[in-house]
C-alpha cells in the first residue's frame, strides 16, 4: 500500500481555513501550548526540585576537642592536628571521622593557642608545614604563609587572603583521679576558598 | 531464499523508507576523490562510539558512591575478565578523542571550512568540543581515588569563584557543601547521561548539517569526484583501526589506567594534578593571584572561547582568516608552553640535583625544588599507597562493607609510619642499623635521636644489641643525646661482662648465654615474623629463661642475672627495671607506650617520654587506642601480609 504519485503524504495536505476555523485555532493553539507544557514542565520541575536539595540545606560547625594544652607547648611553632568529628554524608552517618586537621600555635606566655585551618584559602589544598620551618606552604599552587598565617607574598601570593584563623576555646575536664586537665577546642568552620574574605559554606 | 529477503526488504523499505536513508548517506559525492585528509571527523565518530560502548559495559560494573566507587573500579580493573582493558581502552580514547578534536579543529580553520554557508556548524563543533572536554573533567573524579578527588575539588572550588552565582554552581555540582555521594551520583549522571545524551543530539545535527553543505574541498583538484562509499569509508575504517591500535597500545603499555588509592577527604594528595590536557589550564592559573584568579579561570577562557566563536565572521576576509590561524597557534603554542612548564616545575627536583640547586643559593630555585620534591614524594606514596590496598582489597580478607578507606584507616604497614612520624619521631628513629640510611626508603630518620632507635624492636637482633657492650652504648640503644642510661646498671652491667679483665672463654660463654636471652627474649615478644619453633629452639628459649632467672648469676663475675633487677614471670620484682615478662608482646608494648613511668616500666627511672594514653577515658588521652594498636602493630611488624607466601606449619 504504498502511497500513488497522485496522493501526497498526510503532512502534505492542506486544510482550507474557514472563517469560524481561524477563531477556534486561537484557542487551539492557547490550549494546545498551555496543556502540553504543562506536562512537559511538571515533571521538569519535580526534578528541578530535587536537584537543588543542597540550596537549602543548612549544616552546623562542629565544636571539636582539638587536643589537650600540654600538647601544644608555648614555644611559638605549629602542631598539626586532625580534626576528628562525626561526619554525615547524605545517608550515611560516620563516626568521629577525621573532616580536617588544623594547627595549633601558642605563643610564648599565651593561655590559648590560635588555630588554623590547614585548608588553602585558594583553592582547598591541604597547607603543609614541615617542623621547624619558618613559613606553611601549600603543595598545590605553591602559596606560604607566615606563622601568624598571613600570606608571604601579600598580594602577591596566589591565595587571596591569609589562612583561616577559627575559634578557639579552652575546656576544663576530669580525669579519673578527680584532677582537671585542659583541653583544647575548636569550632570547626568550613569557609569558602578564593575570596578575599571568609565566608562560611554552610 | 533470496527472494525471501528481497520482498523482506520490500516491506521493510515500504514502511520506513530505509534504502533511501542508506544510500543518501553512503553515495554521498566525495569532489575530487576520497583522501586521507578528511578522517579526522569520522575518526572522531569512531572515537565517541567507542567510548559509548566501552561507558556502557563499565556502567554494568560500577556503583557511584564513596564506599563502592573506588571498590567497583577495584573489581573492574583488577578482577574481571579484561576489565583492565576496558577501562583502559575507555581512558585512553578518551585522550585520543581530545587530540583528534583538536586535529579537527585545527583543520577546520586552517582550511577555512567554517565559512558560509558552515558558520552554524562550525558553532555546531566548538560546542561538541566543550562536552567532550566536560565528559572528561566529570569522568575523572569517577573512580574515586586521590588523584581524581582532589584534582577535581581544586577544579569545583575554582568554580565556586565564578561571580555570583559560583558557590550555588558548586553546590550544586557537588551536592552539597563537602564531597560525597551526591557528588558522585551527580557527576556520575552528568557523565553517562546528560552529557552524552547532548553530545549525541549535536553530533546529529553537526553531521547533519555536514551532509547538507556537502564537503568542504580544499582545492578541488582536477582527480575525478568518488563517492563515500566505499572509497572514503575505506580510508575512514584504516584511519579509526590506527587510532585504536595506538589506544590500545597505550592501554598494554600502561597496563590500563592507574588507580591511585581511595579518596580520603582527610589526607591531602600533594600531587593532585589535572589531565594533561588541562594542565595548561592549571598552570595559567598561577599567574593569577588571589581575587585576579577570576580573570585567569573564567574572564579570559570566556573571552577566548568567545573569538572562537565568532571565528567564522571573523574569516571572512582573507586577513580575517589569517588573523585566525595566527591566534589559533598562539593559543596552541601558549598552550603547549604552559603544559610544558608545569612538567618542567613539577618535576624539576627529578631533573635537577640537589648539591647544583643548594650551589646556585637562589632562594626562588630552592623553593621550586622542594614544592617539586613534596609532588614526587606524594606520588611516589600514593603509589605505595595503592599498591597496599589493592594487595589487600585482593587479599582472603576482601575489602569491608565500609569500604577501601576504613581498610586503610586499620592497616598498620599504612598508619603505623605516619602515626610513628607525628608522635614518635621527635624522639625515636626507625631505622635498621645493619644498613645504610639511604638505601631504606621506609626508614624514619631522626638525626639527633633522643631515644633509642625502634627498628625490629623484640626481634633477636634487637635483643642482642642491647645485650652488646658496643650496640648498647650506641646511638641505636641507650647510647642517645642526654641518655640517663648510658652509664645506668644495665650498660654497666652488659660492658663489665665484656670487660678488659675478663678471660676471652669466659666471654666466649657469656656471648652464648646472652645469645639464648635474646631468643628466650624474642619468644616472649612472639612477633608474626618470628622464626618458626622447632624442638632444638625450644631447648635453646628453655636453657635462655633459666639464664635470666638465676643460671647468669652462677656464670658472671657480677654475680647477677636479670631477674636480680627485672621481674621475669614469677621471679624477680616489679620497680627497678621493666617487666620482662611478655618483653615487646603487643600487650605489653601498649601498656608501655600508654605510660612508660607506670610501675611495670620505668617508674621514676623514666626518661622524657610522655605517657601516650594513661587515662581510662580515650577523651582525655593524648592517643587514641586505635591509633596506639595502629603504632605498636607496625613496630611490631604485624599486619596482613599477601605478597610473602606464608609458610605451611
Ligand atoms: S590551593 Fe593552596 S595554593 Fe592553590
Amino acid at each position: 500500500m504504498s502511497n500513488t504519485p497522485d496522493q501526497p503524504p498526510p503532512s502534505l495536505v492542506k486544510i482550507p481555513p474557514t472563517e469560524s476555523a481561524t477563531r477556534r485555532s486561537f484557542f487551539a493553539i492557547t490550549a494546545a501550548v498551555v496543556a502540553g507544557s504543562i506536562a512537559v514542565l511538571t515533571p521538569i520541575g519535580v526534578g528541578l526540585a530535587a536537584f537543588l536539595t543542597p540550596l537549602f540545606r543548612k549544616s552546623k560547625s562542629p565544636e571539636v576537642r582539638i587536643a589537650l594544652l600540654d600538647q601544644v607547648p608555648d614555644d611559638g611553632m605549629p602542631r598539626y592536628f586532625p580534626v576528628v568529628a562525626d561526619r554525615e554524608d547524605a545517608w550515611t552517618r560516620y563516626p568521629a571521622q577525621r573532616v580536617g586537621a588544623v594547627y595549633l600555635i601558642r605563643l610564648a606566655g599565651e593561655e590559648k593557642p590560635t588555630a588554623f585551618t590547614a585548608k588553602c584559602p585558594h583553592a582547598g589544598c591541604f597547607i603543609g608545614y614541615t617542623p621547624g620551618a619558618k613559613v606553611f606552604q601549600c603543595p598545590c599552587h605553591t602559596s606560604a604563609f607566615n606563622l601568624d598565617g598571613s600570606r608571604v607574598n601579600g598580594d602577591a601570593e596566589v591565595a587571596p587572603r591569609g589562612m583561616d584563623a577559627l575559634p578557639v576555646s579552652i575546656r576544663q575536664a576530669k580525669t579519673g583521679d578527680g584532677n582537671t586537665i585542659a583541653e583544647v577546642w575548636v569550632e570547626f568552620i568550613d569557609f569558602q576558598t578564593g575570596h578575599k574574605e571568609k565566608i562560611p559554606t554552610a | 531464499m533470496t527472494k525471501l529477503f528481497q520482498s523482506l526488504g520490500d516491506w521493510f523499505d515500504d514502511r520506513a523508507g530505509v534504502r533511501k536513508l542508506i544510500h543518501e548517506s553512503l553515495y554521498e559525492p566525495i569532489p575530487g576523490g576520497a583522501r586521507w585528509r578528511y578522517v579526522w571527523g569520522s575518526t572522531l565518530v569512531m572515537a565517541f562510539v567507542t567510548q559509548l560502548v566501552t561507558g556502557i559495559f563499565l556502567w554494568m560494573a560500577y556503583s557511584p558512591s564513596t564506599q563502592t566507587a573506588w571498590e567497583s573500579v577495584f573489581y573492574i580493573q583488577y578482577e574481571m575478565n579484561g576489565g583492565w582493558l576496558l577501562r583502559g581502552i575507555h581512558h585512553f580514547m578518551a585522550q585520543a578523542m581530545v587530540v583528534l578534536l583538536a586535529i579537527h579543529f585545527l583543520q577546520v580553520v586552517w582550511d577555512g571550512a567554517y565559512r558560509a554557508p558552515r558558520e552554524l556548524n562550525f558553532i555546531l563543533g566548538l560546542i561538541l568540543m566543550l562536552i567532550v572536554l566536560g565528559l572528561a573533567l566529570t569522568g575523572y573524579l569517577l573512580p574515586w581515588d586521590q588523584k581524581g578527588y582532589w584534582a577535581t575539588s581544586v577544579g569545583t572550588n575554582l568554580a565556586s569563584q565564578a561571580p555570583v552565582v559560583g558557590p550555588d554552581v558548586k553546590k550544586l555540582a557537588v551536592g552539597g557543601s563537602e564531597y560525597g555521594h551526591q557528588t558522585l551520583t551527580r557527576f556520575f549522571a552528568l557523565h553517562a547521561g546528560v552529557l552524552p545524551g547532548a553530545l549525541m543530539a549535536f553530533l546529529v545535527l553537526h553531521i547533519a548539517l555536514f551532509r547538507r553543505h556537502g564537503l568542504h574541498a580544499r582545492k578541488p583538484d582536477h582527480k575525478l569526484d568518488s563517492m563515500f562509499w566505499p572509497d572514503q569509508v575505506l580510508k575512514d575504517s584504516i584511519a579509526a583501526l590506527a587510532v585504536l591500535t595506538v589506544v590500545l597500545g597505550l592501554t598494554i603499555y600502561f597496563r590500563g589506567a592507574e588507580l591511585t588509592a581511595p579518596a580520603d577527604p582527610a589526607n591531602p594528595y600533594d600531587a593532585a594534578r589535572p589531565e594533561w590536557y588541562f594542565l595548561f589550564l592549571f598552570q595559567f592559573l598561577k599567574w593569577f593571584p588571589g581575587e585576579l584568579e577570576v580573570w585567569g579561570a573564567f574572564i579570559i577562557p570566556g573571552l577566548i572561547m568567545a573569538v572562537l566563536f565568532v571565528m567564522p565572521w571573523i574569516g571572512r576576509t582573507r586577513t580575517g582568516h589569517l588573523i585566525n590561524i595566527a591566534l589559533l597557534c598562539l593559543l596552541l603554542g601558549g598552550a603547549a608552553a604552559l603544559t610544558a612548564q608545569a612538567i618542567h616545575e613539577d618535576y624539576f627536583a627529578a631533573w635537577n640535583s640537589k648539591e647544583d640547586i643548594l650551589k646556585a643559593d637562589d632562594p626562588v630555585l630552592a623553593a621550586r625544588y622542594e614544592a617539586s620534591e613534596r609532588f614526587l614524594n606524594a606520588k611516589t606514596e600514593a603509589h605505595r599507597e595503592a599498591e597496599r590496598v589493592i594487595e589487600l582489597a585482593e587479599s582472603p580478607q576482601r575489602i569491608p562493607p565500609t569500604g577501601a578507606l576504613s581498610m586503610m584507616y586499620d592497616d598498620p604497614l599504612l598508619q603505623g609510619p605516619k602515626l610513628f612520624a607525628q608522635n614518635c619521631a621527635s624522639c625515636h628513629n626507625f631505622v635498621d642499623p645493619s644498613k645504610p640510611a639511604e638505601e631504606q626508603p621506609h626508614a624514619i630518620v631522626n638525626a639527633k635521636p633522643t631515644a633509642p632507635n625502634l627498628f625490629g624492636v623484640g626481634s633477636e637482633a634487637w635483643a642482642l644489641g642491647i645485650l652488646n657492650p658496643e650496640k648498647i652504648a650506641s646511638a641505636h640503644y641507650f647510647g642517645y643525646e642526654g641518655s640517663p642510661f648510658v652509664d645506668g646498671e644495665m650498660a654497666t652491667y652488659v660492658t663489665d661482662t665484656f670487660g678488659a679483665d675478663i678471660s676471652d672463654e669466659q666471654k666466649a660463654k657469656a656471648k652464648e648465654a646472652f645469645a639464648k636471652i635474646a631468643e628466650a627474649l624474642e619468644a616472649e615478644a612472639a612477633l608474626p615474623t618470628g622464626p618458626k619453633l622447632n624442638e632444638e629452639r625450644k631447648n635453646r628459649i628453655a636453657e635462655g629463661r633459666a639464664l635470666m632467672t638465676g643460671g647468669l648469676s652462677e656464670m658472671l663475675d657480677s654475680g647477677m642475672s636479670c631477674t636480680d633487677c627485672h621481674k621475669f614471670h614469677d621471679t624477680g620484682d616489679l620497680g627497678s627495671a621493666p617487666d620482662l615478662t611478655g618483653y615487646m608482646s603487643r600487650e605489653w608494648l601498649l601498656a608501655f607506650v600508654r605510660n612508660p613511668a607506670g610501675e611495670r616500666f620505668y617508674g621514676d627511672n623514666n626518661d622524657r617520654m610522655p605517657a601516650f594514653g594513661p587515662h581510662d577515658n580515650p577523651q582525655l588521652n593524648q592517643l587514641d587506642d586505635k591509633s596506639l594498636g595502629l603504632i605498636v602493630d607496625w613496630l611490631r611488624g604485624d599486619w596482613v601480609r599477601v605478597s610473602e607466601p606464608v609458610e605451611a606449619e
